[in-house]
């Protein structure tokens, strides 16, 4: 990508500067207005209530009194071992599927760009693990894992207990979470991909790179903010996943697939535990912010 | 011949994303008997339609159908209309507003649903939106705006800038400028975001279950669920069978759109 | 662009406007009829045809009190009914289970229905059943906050040929097999490639502890008010039986470990392993998945000192906010009555809670093992660990990883013992404040 894109507006005229700065900024309320009507009422208003619980006792019970308690869920949490454990679990789950689903999915991606035969119905297929309920995908992929009846063993002729192995649960979600997510990233890409001006490649073609060098010089620095974006939105959607584990797991065996999403969920829908989820829910996404912060930040530094 | 190997990758690929499919046309076919042998058939051997008519005589597969296709055509139009402006805003103007905006849409992803679903329930009764198809689209709407602004302000960032200006400078209006050069640029973009947001309405579950209770206003997902019991015991065969016809749409959906993905393409080579 | 977003601005004043009405939970006016909300969990195929027949017909009948039925699921009940009690719009008549109702009674969200129970319901189920459903409520007192239905027992599904062709004793009701006894005939009926019994042990915890009270293991004493986790010499018995079965006798099919209720199945009818212990209802898939010439039989569970085990009930109750209380009980006395529970009970393969719907013949025919299913009712107690305050969070967080582990071999039983106790105590310290 170009660098314009992250310039402040271009220079106009000094005469009609200022004229055209109080436009620019009623143009841009009136542009952002329709979006920041439900987000303000559907999404902050929540948020914040959410945010203020985690410094209360909150129940989710009709006979509590909530009280302010100040930073108490805060040091409960961090002497919450089985959730720094579970915390664990869910970096490793989250860095090993995004970073997974975003090679897989790239390059699929560029396969579907390629004027191949058979692609349209190639990207009709491809997009099936998106379009598939999600209840079924857990009843489904019980099915592939199944250590009797499953096809993963009939196709690899071994007699392994997926889901019940101590190391290799998991991974066996991971591969899971990798596919169920592989084709949001996909059409993303793809949409990427077609937004990269021809020209770029012809000029390529006249100076004789080849199609390696055409990928690493011209398609990677165009697609550079599709990946970021979607990249990150990959990350924290991992990282807030639950119910794949929920189905398939339920976080077992011995916690080893318990991701931290699944243990706040259990704080606040099965132990009432309001307050201490919120807490949890805080301190997972000030982390992920951070993680996120840097990244974007390390993102910008380079296109520039 | 060169192309051999990139056959191969696409159908590996293929077969590893679409295998489901099949799984879920054969199971839909299949004896309950057949279905617990321990080296599963692709091809039933005995074909029934029976887990058909029981997976449509028991539930309102069709109702919930055409309710969720509303559902998900509303939420999908409805955020991409309003998230086009807000997206081009926040990709061509440096300002706080958009600062924050942009800030905001990571941070609303971050925070799990699970800590915002009650509170979002009080103020969804509270404007009588509980039990109903429109509070259920505000719901989606809601909460498929923030990918929607974060991809669509990606794909405005990728289309030049000076295309844009070029257009000005040529005499067009602003308006104009965007109509015809932007637009087009943008339409895989738009595409994009148009169907994630349709399958993420289409498919959604846990806003469906806890606001709607009349069976009258039921979507097809809370439907599905209902050939599910305790401890992931399940009914597949019909729940395969309702679930084929959940599957279908989406994917027809989509090959109708993709065509639209292509000709991104073509636009891109309009020159300023 | 502006036009854009003035067109986006129009579509959400329309929708907002739209969405105007709609809600319910308004009172009926004079002359019109009481709308109850009834969430029915059924799910199989003759259980859900039962329900609604049962609605229709009360709906004919009772013109002014007319019932919606709403189907829910089991996995995802609990999410809905948490969100829908903290926002007041929970359905009026809710279906659930016992465990899941000792959570839903301390929060305050769930009728106490021990004025409001007609006699003739009260007197037709056991206490043993009524037990199940009585707890401390949100204010801290005694009380029955569900109607027991249906209920659970665990009994062993066995294979025919392979039980007939080990030469074993066929237990009875009156005379079932001893633990011993049981696990002599797992061994008996373990050769090459197949084995005597698999334990489908994903979630482990509610199943062992069911079956720990054989030997009088409860797992959890309280004393002066105050509930501790204990795993003495009665607890340890099923653990270390299950588990010499797995390890020892290796008469017990490892690879059923990880599986959910129904996942042993397809082995089970190639004849992988010979038994399967498994709650009653496990017999509907059998009977619909097995294949034409596969024998099956239902076997009474083994006894330990006593054949007590812990009962799980399914239940119907009231919301506390509903506005109709009394109408939605007059509707719960006609749905359960004897002969209704018969058709509930047989539509979900489970027993019913009506001692007279358990004498209906359909409950005692020998056809598909309902006769040992319903003769194992008599040995149902309720479950201590129901009345065990953070129960939920000690099966989850401590006693699920533990017994996984253990039955996969990785800790021994002195560290069981040790876990459940040290970590399970600092767990139920946090509910006693």
């Amino acid at each position: 990508m170009t660098a314009t894109a992250t310039r402040p507006a271009p220079p106009r005229a000094p005469r009609s500067k200022r004229r055209g700065a109080s436009r620019q900024k009623r143009e841009m309320w009136l542009l952002m207005l329709p979006a920041m009507v439900p987000v303000l009422l559907f999404s902050v208003g929540p948020l914040l209530y959410g945010i203020g619980l985690a410094f209360t006792d909150a129940r989710n019970t009709r006979v509590h009194e909530t009280s302010f308690v100040g930073l108490e869920n805060f040091t409960r949490m961090l002497s919450d071992e089985q959730f720094w454990a579970s915390f664990q679990i869910g970096a490793i789950w989250s860095v090993s599927v995004t970073v997974l689903q975003f090679l897989a999915a790239l390059g699929l991606a560029l396969l579907l760009n390629m004027n191949l035969r058979f692609r349209s119905v190639a990207r009709v297929l491809a997009v099936v693990p998106w379009a598939m309920p999600p209840v079924v995908i857990g009843l489904m992929w019980k099915l592939v894992y199944h250590p009797d009846a499953g096809i993963l063993n009939g196709l690899l002729g071994t007699d392994v207990n997926w889901l019940a192995d101590f190391s290799l649960a998991l991974p066996a979600i991971i591969v899971v979470g990798v596919w169920t997510g592989m084709p949001q990233t996909t059409v993303v890409l793809l949409a990427g991909l077609q937004n990269v001006p021809k020209e770029l490649y012809e000029a390529g073609e006249v100076d004789g790179a080849g199609r390696w060098r055409r990928f690493w010089n011209i398609t990677l620095p165009q697609l550079r903010p599709v990946i970021v974006a979607i990249t990150s939105l990959d990350f924290v959607w991992n990282f807030n996943q639950f119910g794949l584990v929920y189905v398939l797991t339920q976080g077992g065996p011995g916690g080893r697939t318990r991701l931290p999403m699944l243990f706040a969920y259990e704080e606040a829908f099965r132990y009432r535990a309001a307050g201490y989820a919120s807490m949890l829910g805080l301190a997972m996404a000030i982390v992920v912010l951070a993680v996120l912060g840097l990244y974007l930040w390390r993102q910008m530094r380079e296109a520039k | 011949m060169r192309r051999v190997p990139l056959y191969a990758a696409l159908l590996a690929y293929v077969v590893f994303l679409a295998f489901p499919l099949l799984w879920l046309l054969s199971t839909a076919l299949k004896t309950p008997q057949e279905m617990a042998l321990t080296s599963p058939t692709w091809i039933p051997r005995e074909p029934t339609p029976a887990n058909f008519t029981d997976a449509f005589g028991e539930q309102d597969l069709v109702g919930a159908a055409l309710r969720s296709l509303v559902v998900a055509l509303a939420s999908s139009l409805l955020t991409v209309v309003i998230s086009l402006p807000a997206a081009y805003s926040m990709a061509r103007y440096r300002s706080l507003v958009n600062r924050i905006a942009i800030g905001w849409v990571l941070v609303s992803q971050v925070f799990p649903f699970i800590l915002i679903i009650i509170p979002l329930f009080l103020i969804m009764r509270d404007l009588e939106l509980v039990n109903t198809l429109p509070g259920l689209v505000a719901v989606h709407v809601t909460f498929t705006l923030p990918f929607a602004l974060w991809m669509l302000q990606g794909y405005v960032r990728a289309v030049p800038r000076e295309l844009e200006e070029a257009a000005s400078v040529d005499g067009a209006s602003r308006l104009r400028a965007i109509a015809s050069v932007v637009a087009p640029l943008l339409a895989p973009g738009v595409v994009a975001t148009l169907l994630f947001a349709f399958i993420s309405s289409w498919n959604e579950f846990m806003f469906a279950l806890v606001f709607l209770q009349d069976p009258d206003v039921m979507t097809l997902p809370l439907t599905l669920v209902r050939f599910t019991g305790p401890e992931g015991v399940a009914r597949l065969g019909p729940l395969a069978a309702a679930s084929l016809m959940a599957t279908i749409p989406s994917l027809i959906f989509f090959a109708i759109i993709q065509r639209r993905l292509k000709s991104g393409l073509m636009a891109g080579a309009v020159k300023g | 662009m502006r036009i854009k977003s003035a067109l986006a601005a129009a579509a959400i004043v329309t929708l907002a406007a739209a969405c105007g009405g709609g809600g319910g939970g308004e009172p009926a006016a004079p002359g019109e009829p009481v709308k109850l909300d009834f969430l029915s969990l059924a799910w199989q195929k003759e259980s859900v045809a039962a329900n609604k027949e049962l609605v229709n017909e009360w709906n004919k009948a009772h013109p002014d009190i007319q019932v919606t039925y709403v189907q829910g699921s089991w996995d995802n009940v609990n999410d809905q009914l948490v969100t829908q009690f903290a926002g007041g719009t929970a359905p009026d008549v809710i279906h659930n289970d016992s465990p899941a109702l000792a959570g839903f009674a301390s929060d305050g969200y769930l009728l106490d229905l021990s004025a409001k129970l007609p006699a003739e319901l009260k007197s037709d189920i056991p206490q043993s059943a009524w037990d199940t459903v009585t707890f401390t409520g949100g204010e801290g007192e005694q009380g029955v906050y569900g109607v027991p239905f249906l209920q659970e027992s665990q009994v062993i599904i066995a294979n025919k040929k392979l039980l007939d062709e080990s030469g074993v004793r066929v237990p009875t009701p009156e005379e079932p097999w001893t633990w011993d006894e049981f696990s002599e005939a797992a061994k008996k009926m373990t050769k090459d490639g197949q084995y005597g019994v698999a334990w489908a042990m994903k979630s482990p915890v509610n199943k062992t502890l069911n079956l720990a009270l054989n030997f009088g293991g409860t797992f959890f004493q309280t004393t002066d008010g105050n509930t501790t986790v204990k795993v003495g010499p009665e607890e340890r018995e099923v653990l270390q039986r299950i588990h010499d079965q797995l390890y020892k006798d290796k008469s017990a099919d490892p690879a059923a470990l990880g599986q959910g209720t129904a996942d042993p199945l397809p082995a089970f009818f190639q004849g992988k392993f010979a038994m399967l212990p498994t709650g009653v209802y496990l017999r509907q898939q059998v009977v619909e998945q097995a294949p034409d010439d596969f024998e099956w039989v239902t076997l009474p569970a083994p006894k330990g000192t006593s054949a007590q085990q812990g009962a799980v009930s399914q239940t119907l109750s009231i919301a506390q906010e509903s506005e109709h209380p009394d109408e939605a009980m007059q509707f719960i006395s006609f749905f359960l009555n004897a002969a209704n529970q018969a058709k509930l009970a047989k539509g979900d393969w489970l027993l019913p809670a009506s001692q007279k719907a358990a004498a209906d013949p359909a409950m005692t025919t020998q056809e598909n093992g309902w006769d040992v299913a319903t003769a194992s009712a008599k040995n149902l107690v309720v479950a201590p660990f129901l009345k065990v305050n953070g129960y939920d969070e000690w099966r989850s967080k401590v006693a699920t990883p533990v017994l996984q582990e253990y039955f996969a071999d990785k800790i021994t039983l002195d560290e069981v013992a040790k876990r459940l106790v040290e970590e399970g105590n600092q767990v139920l310290e946090r509910y006693h404040r």
